[in-house]
């Protein structure tokens, strides 16, 4: 064998952030779009409002497309727990695939639910369209808590015992329902409804912006605005529980998050900044004392720092920086998202209409790309934290890590960047170009328009 | 075989293998074909069918492979970890050739000049053809029994061998044959003119499958006659014999013109095939190292992947069954443009 103990480990480990980076992104369209789609179809059998069935029947297209290139992506991820860290799940797959195997379940009934949906338009009454599609939400969240309980279980590891003979016991419900469950689904699922919203919500604060200003508009906008402002102080809130539960459950991730070196009460809060490997922070804004009122609301909560922890079983520098930016990033976010909830509703009570300035449809487009950031930002949050742990306290990466050769993971690296490519740009290519047929024909005078679900991914034939 | 838990863990296995060779096989085959059309007039009509049959799953059958996968490693995860220790380049080629097809098929939809267009044909097609070889060359890697629990002593001595050589190509001819007979059945449906194109193609492949059949079952005989001598003792023989009869049945129908079970047949002698293969092997994953009771998962974990699966057949069973009766009535309909 090779001297070097584990070649492969840093491209697995590009590799992997590269392909979860990327799926992510289209996690919370996937699971929250059928529910804004259900409200918008709700509104036009409800409301007799043909104009809300049709931008249902739109946001229904998106949907099956999205979870075309989705299945994709998630099949890759599926491989890669096996060609890159067979060691993990040879160990540990008992627990870990519980999670999996319920989201098994979501992923196929998504899949049948989806296919139903859009062909159902054409062949279903509008009520049973209607029923059927109430199927999807559950099946989505469903995905979501087997992927959420799987993440967690690394986090918190439970429900696992060792036997004398090297087997591992496992109870089903202490494995699927670990402490970091309770705050990472909450904080997830609510994150994925409020970027959902704030995404759909953003594309039409952009027609807005363009000048189109009618009911079709204004339906598109409000539905899904006020759910993600109703959703974003709620988020704050289930935000700052989880970090507060991190004290106790994966200190060292706590202490990376906010870049405290040395165990100390008043500690203070830094907002951004570096910190070197000695443990001194440079270029940050210390807040004296807020650390520790934040997370015992007394200034003299003592705070455990890096420094406490053995150099193999705490993030590195680097990493430590990372997480303190993009947990830095994400508060940062999620507080302007806060801010934004006040501006809207505010003028939705006090003048009782959608705010009509430019600059609150400039802010609300940008609220769009703000919630992806603070997404990906939030995920790498708490990966990058947990190093070098893979499973929190019991294997590290690097003895997860495949004994293929680096070259071999580095060429697969290089080819699923290519490929990667080619889906980013047929899926932006296909939803410009739906957007543009959309548009033509909103313009167009009625007769011989195509129903908007023909010819897509598990649609109908053309 | 009884009927415990971990033996029903691994049927739950080897049938979400067998639905994705059975789903997956008939898309991948269609590839096959999209490939070998060849220019001109007809090929051009035979590929408008080809794409019009294979848009609305497209990538759908992946969810059968992520379940296999998910499956294998909560219920026996030593077996997950052996079989991507050795074979992680098998796997892996399968896998690039699995998303090539999928991003191409998809890129083809929206290329903007026939140049593109062209080369996305090409690259789907060819994936077509090697994806199904490598993932049944790991199937083959796998019976052959060099697969060891500890890491490989050679990577590519694992990967490469008679039987798993064999059974990637029995899989190509099998894709290719289920590919094709499906395709009778939608030219029937939309394009009456390419049935007896399709119909030819069956039957030199139903030909091309025997003949590649009998080669691998020489491999077999070559490099693990145990597991030959399994295959022609029941229980595997009856899955066998239904493989043997199956096929040239399918074939005598489609040769006839009885366009009446020729796909249900289809369908039986694929899954047999792969059937007959588990069921050989049994009570081995790995043939001669590793048990289905050495690996199995403890109870509970099994127990929650058989409650899965049988949510899988009591939930989605019918919600399909509800799509293709929508799908069939779309396909009545009178086509619109």
């Amino acid at each position: 064998m090779l001297l070097d103990a584990e070649p492969a480990l840093l491209p697995s480990r590009i590799l992997m952030a590269f392909t979860l980076g990327s799926h992510i992104l289209l996690v919370p369209l996937g699971v929250a779009l059928p529910t804004f789609t259900l409200i918008m179809e709700g509104i036009g059998i409800f409301r007799k409002d043909a104009t809300a069935i049709k931008i249902a029947r739109r946001w229904s297209v998106v949907m099956a497309v999205q979870f075309a290139v989705g299945a994709v992506t998630g099949t890759i991820l599926s491989f890669e727990f096996g060609i890159l860290w067979p060691k993990m799940l040879g160990r540990f797959g008992a627990a870990f695939g519980l999670g999996f195997s319920i989201e098994g379940l979501g992923f196929f009934l998504e899949a049948i639910f989806i296919s139903i949906y859009l062909y159902g338009w054409r062949r279903l009454s509008p009520r049973l369209h209607f029923l059927a599609g109430l199927a999807l939400p559950p099946a989505g969240l469903l995905g979501a808590f087997g992927v959420l309980a799987a993440n967690s279980w690394m986090n918190t590891p439970g429900g696992v015992t060792i036997e004398p003979n090297g087997a591992l016991d496992v109870d089903v419900w202490a494995a699927l329902f670990t402490r970091a469950l309770t705050y990472e689904f909450w904080h997830f699922t609510v994150a994925i409804y409020l970027t959902a919203g704030f995404v759909v919500a953003a594309i039409y604060a952009v027609a807005w912006l363009r000048g189109r200003r009618d009911h079709y508009q204004r339906l598109g906008f409000a539905v899904p605005f006020t759910v993600a402002a109703a959703l974003a102080p709620v988020e704050v809130l289930v935000g700052d529980l989880s970090a507060r539960a991190l004290t106790s459950d994966q200190p060292a991730k706590f202490a990376a998050m906010e870049v405290t070196w040395r165990t100390q009460a008043y500690n203070p809060e830094v907002i951004g900044g570096l910190m070197d490997p000695s443990g001194n922070v440079h270029l940050g804004i210390p807040v004296p004392w807020l650390d520790s009122l934040l997370v015992g609301y007394s200034p003299t909560t003592i705070i455990r720092g890096l420094a406490s922890f053995a150099a193999d079983a705490r993030p590195s520098t680097v990493e430590a920086n990372l997480t303190h930016l993009a947990f830095d990033l994400m508060v940062g976010l999620g507080t302007a998202a806060a801010l934004l909830t006040v501006w809207y509703f505010w003028t939705l009570i006090r003048h009782r209409r959608l705010p009509d300035s430019r600059w609150f449809y400039r802010v609300a487009a940008l609220a769009g790309v703000g919630a992806y950031v603070s997404v990906e930002a939030g995920w790498v949050t708490t990966e990058v934290g947990r190093q070098p742990w893979i499973v929190y306290g019991a294997m590290r990466v690097s003895d997860a890590v495949t004994n293929a050769p680096a070259a071999f993971v580095w060429t697969l690296l290089a080819t699923l960047a290519v490929v990667y490519v080619v889906i980013a740009a047929f899926f932006v290519t296909l939803l410009l170009r739906l957007a543009a047929r959309w548009r033509r024909e909103d313009v167009a005078t009625a007769g011989g328009v195509k129903a908007p679900e023909e010819g897509v991914p598990y649609g109908p034939p053309r | 075989m009884s009927l415990s838990i971990p033996n029903l863990a691994a049927g739950t296995l080897l049938l979400a293998v067998t639905a994705y060779s059975v789903a997956g096989g008939v898309d991948f085959g269609a590839g096959i074909w999209d490939l070998i059309a060849g220019p001109g007039e007809r090929g051009r009509r035979a590929r408008e069918l080809i794409d019009h049959a294979m848009a609305p799953v497209w990538e759908v059958n992946n969810v059968w492979l992520a379940f296999a996968i998910v499956v294998c490693w909560t219920a026996f995860p030593p077996l997950f970890q052996a079989v991507f220790l050795n074979l992680y380049p098998l796997f892996t080629l399968a896998l690039i050739g699995l998303i090539l097809r999928g991003a191409f098929f998809a890129f083809r939809h929206i290329a903007e000049n026939p140049r593109e267009h062209r080369a996305a044909d090409l690259v789907f097609g060819i994936s077509s053809v090697l994806t199904p070889f490598f993932f049944a060359a790991c199937l083959g890697a796998i019976a052959s029994g060099r697969v060891t629990t500890g890491p490989p002593p050679s990577v590519w001595e694992m990967c490469i061998s008679p039987m798993s050589i064999s059974f990637g190509l029995v899989s190509v001819a099998a894709t290719a044959w289920s590919g094709a007979v499906f395709l009778v059945g939608d030219a029937r449906r939309a394009a009456p003119d390419l049935v007896d194109y399709f119909r030819s193609r069956a039957l030199w492949a139903t030909g091309i499958l025997i003949a590649v059949g009998t080669v691998a079952l020489a491999a077999i005989l070559f490099e693990r006659p145990q597991l030959l001598a399994a295959m022609f003792t029941t229980p595997a023989l009856v899955f066998v014999l239904a493989v043997m009869v199956l096929t040239p049945a399918a074939a005598i129908l489609i040769w006839r013109r009885v366009f009446r079970w020729y796909r249900l047949l289809t369908v039986a002698g694929v899954g047999s095939l792969v059937v007959a293969w588990g069921v050989a092997q049994a009570p081995y994953l790995l043939p001669g190292r590793l048990t289905i009771d050495q690996a199995a998962s403890s109870q509970p974990a099994l127990i929650l992947v058989l409650a899965v699966a049988a949510a899988v057949v009591l939930v989605v069973g019918p919600a399909f069954g509800l799509l293709i009766y929508l799908d069939q009535r779309t396909g009545l309909e009178s086509p619109e443009s």
